[in-house]
């Protein structure tokens, strides 16, 4: 839905990990805080992220196109089929603390798509794996990530190209549910044991290219991981803890 | 984790988010995104399974840039231990056997993903789950109660096919390729 942005803002010159690590501390702290009013201050921080990075207007549309139908969904489950007492909101009536509780959520769902699709648009996969690959994390690790992102890709045309073939051979989509769930059986069983026959070739040239010797692997251009950031990532790991112990003393927002 | 188990695993992530999206395009009432990590249960073991659905659920979030059904990612871990479980006992055999089998972890998945879906999301997640639990909010139904019967109600549906998917799948595995899998209970 959303990928990398090219630019130059601080977001997208930072550390990746320090993105990253904003959007966590916001994700953790939208689930510590649960009035209106915080989760609305979680919700700013996140538009603003997103507008530090110079990303609002491709952050904006899919960010919308996700939150609105749970926003929609919240304000009909909770506000108006919520309980008593009731407010009136032009010709609605609407339940005052299902109100409350709907923008509650809708606000925590919202600053998170705000966050990660600010992360997305601002973290170069590339420099991500350097900076992973440059702090040790397993290959494994990051061959799953990266790797399954090309795959699913190919898996998708080699699904069109199948359903192109079996629909040659009379296969029918249309129908009632079960008609339509009869289709999948020519359609999955073919994509899967297709790609599982590859799997031996996909083993045999990843050992060829030394992924077993266990060897530490090193990155040709490491992102700059500055003191500040790192500090900075620290001081976002304790606002979550201080958020979460003010919680669990009763004291939360 | 051998490098063969990657390399499965790595397919399996890939099954599930291919194969959601085939549903999706079929319009059926259900999600699917699970047939991959209960084949790696069936295939390799259960950590294989678990590592399957834990990335799945995180690729998933950065392929549709909805984070915030990250906490769903406890449903998988569960899916990978019962359908190793369940491959052990022999669940995959046949379709007799299979169909309960799934119908049992819809149940299991379902009781688990409805506390989720109310204390997180206020039980709007996903359109079609969310429209029953409104219709049944509307007769009067209390949210909590509500937010159970469509989450539970789903997933029976959705487990049952899904493990009818991987029995079929086992079942027409060639011997060849079946060779290659010690851990494979058919």
């Amino acid at each position: 839905m959303i990928g990398y942005v090219a630019g130059d803002s601080p977001l997208h010159r930072a550390h990746p990990y320090t993105p990253l690590a904003w959007a966590g501390a916001l994700l953790l702290v939208a689930f510590a805080v649960s009035t209106p009013a915080a989760i609305g201050s979680v919700v700013l921080a996140a538009v603003a992220t997103a507008a530090v990075g110079r990303v609002v207007p491709s952050v904006m549309r899919p960010a919308l196109l996700l939150a609105l139908p749970t926003w929609g969904l919240l304000l009909v489950l909770h506000g108006v089929l919520g309980p008593d007492p009731r407010v009136a909101l032009g010709p609605l009536s609407l339940s005052q603390p299902g109100l409350a509780r709907a923008l509650v959520l809708g606000g925590r769902i919202t600053a998170i798509l705000f966050a990660f699709l600010t992360v997305l648009a601002t973290v170069s996969p590339p420099r991500l794996v350097e900076a992973m690959t440059a702090r040790g994390v397993p290959f494994g690790r990051i061959y799953l990530l990266v790797s399954t992102l090309t795959l699913v890709p190919r898996m998708r045309s080699r699904a069109a190209l199948i359903l192109e073939a079996q629909q040659c051979r009379g296969l029918r989509l249309g129908g009632s549910p079960p008609a339509r769930l009869r289709a999948l059986g020519p359609l999955v069983l073919p994509l899967v044991l297709g790609a599982l026959a590859e799997v031996d070739e996909q083993v045999l040239a990843l050992d060829a290219r030394g992924v077993t010797s266990g060897a530490r692997r090193t990155p040709l251009a490491p992102p700059p991981d500055r003191a500040g950031e790192r500090a900075l990532r620290w001081v976002l790991g304790l606002l979550v803890v201080a958020a979460y112990a003010a919680k669990f003393a009763g004291h939360g927002l | 984790m051998t490098l063969r188990d990657l390399v499965l695993v790595r397919l399996g992530v890939a099954v599930n988010l291919v194969v959601g999206q085939i549903v999706a395009a079929l319009l059926l009432p259900v999600y699917l995104d699970a047939v991959g990590t209960i084949l790696i249960a069936a295939l390799v073991g259960p950590r294989a399974a678990i590592v399957t659905g834990l990335t799945s659920q995180v690729l998933a979030a950065v392929l549709s840039g909805n984070f915030s059904w990250l906490p769903f990612g406890i449903i998988q871990v569960i899916i990978a231990v019962y359908a190793w479980v369940a491959a052990r006992a022999g669940a995959f055999r046949s379709l007799y056997t299979a169909i309960p089998a799934g119908f049992l972890l819809g149940a299991i998945a379902g009781g688990t993903a409805a506390p989720i879906a109310y204390f997180v999301f206020g039980g709007a997640t996903a359109g079609g789950v969310t429209a029953v639990t409104t219709v049944l909010r509307g007769i009067g139904v209390p949210l909590p109660v509500a937010v159970g019967v469509s989450s539970i109600g789903t997933d029976l549906l959705d487990k049952s096919i899904a493990f009818a998917m991987v029995a079929l799948i086992l079942r027409t595995l060639p011997s060849h390729l079946a060779a290659r899998f010690p851990a494979l209970a058919r």
